[in-house]
């Protein structure tokens, strides 16, 4: 029998859940609710790394998801041939 | 600029008419080819395609008018991306597994197959991508007409059959009969091919418009130092508007992203994938790819436009900078004034103006591309979907391929209509932005994801509940849009009024209709007969690939 043991599905079932929560909070805290966190700050005119705190605050959240996403693709994501 | 913008369009034009007739003579005479192109698309092809589909002249001229009107706080719709991307492979892959062994070819055809088959449900299917589909053609020829007016301001007036035509109005018809007629001639082959050639045109109109604006405001230290200097509230949300909050804009990146993924076009796409691996690849390009384009290139044009151009508040209503607009619908040409007005003194001469023309036709390939997916998918509905299943259901495959072609010309001639309505009743412009009529295609398009969700995945919802919830859906974002006063009046109209407006500033339109579908569709759902075990159980095999 060919195919994944059940240790091997557990853990990327295990995966999948910690890359979906990651996911997740990227949504929340990006352009979500935690965007409060910053929001008087940057309508103040603050800066991060000397640009605007929410563009900043737009470009690491991004960053976070598109870590997540490169990880399910090496990881999770099944690679059938046609 | 001379003649360089009329010899960049023409070879642009010629090129994607010779796309039409190659892919023509590679075509078979058959439903399937003519929709899904033999279903053998490799990475390139399906990655640049989705994306181009994706795109739409919002890419170009509708978000960045948002971020030039609203400031930074919309910079953060990008973050829809990422998901959109994990959508491609998370739906994608399911979709054209199952597709390939039952040879579906629209959404319907799926959803219909795993409730039973109710010609009810494959008709508010197809309602659905009807709605989706006609918002998004009249803004990809709206923009059409933008564009001839940016590109050809002096360009005089025509007559044609007693009638006068002004640059908008002939802009506007040239982009949709040659999308018309690329589409009608080649099928899926010829769109998805010119959406390879539009998906390269854009991604470097995006990334080349952003790093021009940089440079015209003197390098990315000087840049973001006078976005920094901007009001604070275009430096934070809800934005000068009012409309940006944080839970609308989570919403938005968490449904409408979801939404855009299983619109038809894009549905479609998937079945015409060679293999898993091809969406997976595809998914991880757009995923990370993309919103790159937005967020390093072509939003900071957006931006940089505030700190040079800033709209003004005339009686209360925001408009864009006599050198952006003159209008409150003008926000959308940002890119394009920005790019005309500083790029030929970045880059003089020659060169200047062909880097112009080049970005002037990005924008132009990206209303296309998306204009000739949805007229293609919606073709493949209205045939597959209604024609074959109620009309002619023993019509040839020949007859039902040259239906599809009528209706890609009668879809054309009703959008191109429906844009000429809008431009002579200047008291009836329910939606001026084109961004305005993107969040409500993608609204509809949202109300298919519940079903989709449990036809997929979870599989414990019932015919009935779908058929109760899709409809409920479809009313609740139809009584977000202007038109539902044409049915409501007096106090009624007014309480409903009220509560779509604060609805509506709270959160997403597609997640307040997702969220009423979902409900209805559980509830119906608890009290009616699922479809059979057996029946479930070999569509879970055949969409997770189990055997």
């Amino acid at each position: 029998m060919d195919g994944p043991n059940p240790p091997s599905i557990k853990s990327s079932r295990k995966l999948a859940w910690i890359l979906s929560s990651v996911f997740l909070c990227a949504l929340i805290m990006g352009p979500g609710p935690g965007l409060y966190l910053i929001n008087d700050y940057a309508a103040s005119g603050g800066t991060i790394l000397r640009v605007p705190a929410l563009y900043f605050w737009a470009v690491f959240w991004f960053a976070v998801e598109a870590a997540v996403i490169v990880a399910a693709y090496k990881l999770i994501w099944k690679d059938e041939s046609e | 600029m001379g003649f360089t913008p009329h010899i960049v369009l023409l070879l642009y034009l010629g090129m994607l008419l010779s796309f039409g007739i190659i892919g023509y003579l590679k075509s078979k005479v058959s439903e399937e080819d003519y929709y899904l192109a033999g279903r053998g698309q490799g990475v390139l092809v399906t990655a640049l395609t989705i994306m181009a589909t994706f795109f739409s002249s919002s890419a170009l001229l509708g978000i960045p008018g948002l971020v030039y009107k609203d400031g930074v706080g919309f910079l953060f719709f990008v973050l829809n991306l990422p998901l959109s991307g994990a959508a491609i492979y998370l739906l994608g892959s399911r979709i054209w597994r199952i597709g390939r062994i039952r040879g579906y070819v629209t959404p319907a055809d799926l959803i219909t197959d795993y409730y039973g088959g109710s010609s009810m449900l494959r008709s508010l299917v197809a309602l659905v991508g009807f709605l989706y589909v006609i918002p998004y053609i009249i803004m990809q020829i709206k923009a059409g007409g933008y564009l001839a007016q940016r590109m050809f301001p002096d360009a005089e007036n025509l007559s044609f059959l007693g009638m006068e035509y002004g640059i908008f109005d002939t802009g506007t018809i040239a982009l949709s009969i040659l999308t018309m007629l690329y589409v009608l001639i080649g099928g899926m082959r010829s769109v998805a091919w010119t959406d390879v050639v539009q998906g390269i045109l854009l991604l470097s109109g995006m990334i080349v418009a952003g790093l021009a604006t940089i440079m015209a405001m003197g390098g990315p230290s000087s840049f973001f130092i006078q976005l920094s200097e901007l009001p604070p509230a275009a430096l934070s949300v809800p934005g000068p508007s009012g409309a940006w909050s944080p839970w609308k804009l989570m919403t938005i990146c968490m449904f409408a992203s979801l939404a855009t993924m299983i619109q038809p076009g894009q549905w479609m796409r998937y079945y015409a994938a060679k293999s898993v691996d091809t969406l997976k690849k595809s998914a991880l390009i757009f995923a990370v790819g993309l919103p790159c384009c937005f967020l390093f290139g072509v939003m900071l044009v957006g931006l940089g436009a505030r700190a040079l151009y800033p709209p003004s508040a005339v009686s209360g209503t925001l408009l864009p900078h006599p050198k952006i607009g003159t209008s409150g619908g003008e926000f959308d040409q940002v890119v394009v004034a920005m790019i005309q007005e500083h790029v030929p003194l970045l880059i003089g001469g020659g060169l200047g103006a062909i880097v112009v023309s080049l970005i002037l036709v990005a924008v132009m390939a990206a209303s296309m591309s998306t204009a000739d997916s949805n007229l293609h998918a919606l073709s493949a509905v209205l045939t597959r979907d209604v024609y074959d299943r109620f009309i002619r259901p023993k019509a040839s495959e020949g007859e039902r391929a040259w239906f599809g072609r009528g209706v890609i010309i009668v879809a054309t001639l009703l959008a191109l209509w429906l844009v000429r309505v809008g431009g002579k009743n200047p008291d009836f412009q329910p939606f001026s932005l084109i961004a305005q009529l993107m969040f409500v295609a993608m609204a509809f398009s949202c109300q298919l994801l519940p079903l989709a969700i449990d036809a997929l995945f979870v599989r414990r919802g019932t015919q009935a509940g779908a058929i109760c919830g899709i409809a409920s859906g479809i009313l609740v974002v139809f009584l977000f849009t202007p038109f539902a006063n044409i049915f409501l009046n007096g106090g009624l109209e007014n309480s409903l009024k009220g509560l779509t407006s604060t609805l509506g500033k709270l959160f997403d339109t597609g997640f307040c209709g997702a969220f009423v579908n979902t409900t209805v569709f559980i509830f119906v759902s608890k009290f009616t007969k699922r479809p059979p075990n057996e029946h479930r159980n070999t569509f879970a095999r055949d969409a997770e690939g189990i055997f």
